[in-house]
């Protein structure tokens, strides 16, 4: 499988910004400094398990 | 006037104390929040800043050095005053263990603010995070708060004056240590966030290729040893690198913007920093600029973007005040804040978005 983590990265950038800039780039520095560069990932990167819990326990601790 | 400042160096807390509240005036203060030299007993300064304020919350930490309008300082207290026009609502909570789950800290915020933190509007609020400069735990706390949260919170690591033995954060009669306080307040003013460091990204890479992030220590970088790696990219000698940290550290570099993480020595063939970070980040060497006309510049944009400054939180790393008074700049620096009710000090480690050196990060009043 492919792509799964620039959806969830996608999805997770959009919950937290809302369409805001600002907050975006906020966003992606949270994700680089947790180990995720939101820049590696393509809809052709391969679905690395350990990279789509940890965005699955990002977005369930944002509520 | 919402914001009024107050300093002393007297070196007697009760006189201290008794000097600031005598600056402070009649002023109605909602919020103190103060930052007092390490030479202070902290049980007793943090007691007795409360009980002079006994309508506000106060809340503070202790220094490698203060800032207040105007002025670069030692051995003293500084606070800032604020009333329920500049500051319509303050929670201020501890974090009494460093290892602990933070999930109480942010319960009490949402029952005071009515919201759940995932709500807060980061223009509406803006928390102050002041954690102890020697826990090492910085980055840790960082990121939990802002997995539950997009409020920004801007802050900077206690300072106990080079001693590196123990530093301390107070909250409402209270010191700590292995503690944070964390405080989130709701402005009746706008404001903004600064991140200044005076560096611009080289050229040259670090891929972090191996890393133990406990221990902020960086392994390998690009597949080589790190010592070896950082020294080729300065172009020197392992031996000489050390001589280059502090005008060349390392950063993360995000749309051009660089988040400092400064080296703190050599071991073996890796390297300690001041900072974590993680493996697969790709870090640049970074090359020192100008700290003065850089932090002017960033307070001209920060007046410009809110249409005036009526007070400034600095939270400026002690390896710039270092070189401040290693350049004799320090009455320059000082003096870049002589206009606006200002306090701050010299930190142990900066705090916005994540954790990060050799920088000063602020929080600005209109």
């Amino acid at each position: 499988m492919a792509g799964k983590i620039k959806q969830m990265i996608d999805a997770f950038v959009n919950q937290r910004a809302q369409g805001n800039s600002v907050l975006e780039g906020v966003v992606k520095i949270k994700l680089i400094l947790k180990g995720i560069d939101p820049k590696m990932y393509t809809p052709e990167s391969e679905d690395d398990p350990a990279i789509i819990a940890k965005l699955n326990e990002l977005m369930h601790d944002f509520k | 006037m919402n914001i009024k400042t107050a300093f002393s160096v007297k070196t007697d807390i009760g006189d201290v104390v008794k000097d600031i509240k005598s600056q402070l005036g009649d002023f109605a203060a909602n919020l103190v929040v103060f930052f007092a030299s390490s030479a202070f007993a902290p049980d007793v300064i943090a007691r007795s800043m409360n009980e002079a304020f006994p309508d506000a919350e106060t809340f503070g930490c202790s220094t490698a050095g203060e800032i207040v309008t105007g002025k670069m300082l030692s051995n003293s207290v500084v606070a800032m005053a604020f009333n329920r026009h500049a500051i319509k609502s303050a929670k201020v909570e501890t974090l009494e263990d460093l290892n602990a789950d933070s999930h109480k800290v942010f319960d009490s915020f949402e029952r005071h603010f009515n919201k759940t933190m995932a709500k807060m509007d980061p223009k509406q609020y803006v928390g102050i995070i002041l954690i102890d400069g020697l826990s090492g735990k910085e980055e840790r706390v960082m990121d939990r708060i802002g997995d539950f949260t997009n409020v920004n919170f801007i802050g900077g690591s206690a300072g106990d004056d080079l001693k590196f033995a123990k530093t301390y954060v107070y909250a409402n009669g209270k010191s700590y240590s292995n503690a944070a306080v964390l405080a989130i307040l709701e402005p009746g003013v706008e404001f903004s966030l600064v991140k200044t460091q005076s560096f611009c990204p080289l050229q040259k890479k670090l891929l972090v290729t191996k890393a133990n992030e406990a221990n902020r220590e960086i392994i390998e970088f690009n597949h080589k040893p790190a010592a070896v790696a950082y020294a080729e990219a300065l172009g020197t000698s392992v031996a000489d690198a050390p001589n280059h940290f502090m005008h060349n550290p390392v950063g993360l570099v995000f749309e051009g913007e660089p988040f400092v993480r400064s080296p703190q020595q050599i071991k073996g063939d890796s390297m300690l920093f001041y900072c974590s970070v993680k493996e697969g980040i790709e870090l640049s060497l970074l090359e020192s600029t100008d700290i003065l006309n850089d932090t002017k510049r960033a307070l001209e944009m920060a007046r410009s973007e809110l249409g005036g400054i009526s007070g400034i939180i600095n939270f400026n790393c002690i390896l710039r005040t270092l070189e401040l008074r290693q350049k004799r700049l320090t009455t320059e620096y000082g003096e870049l804040f002589a206009d606006t009710p200002t306090i701050g000090f010299s930190t142990y480690g900066e705090q916005y978005i994540g954790h990060m050196n050799q920088t000063a990060t602020m929080l600005v009043f209109r």
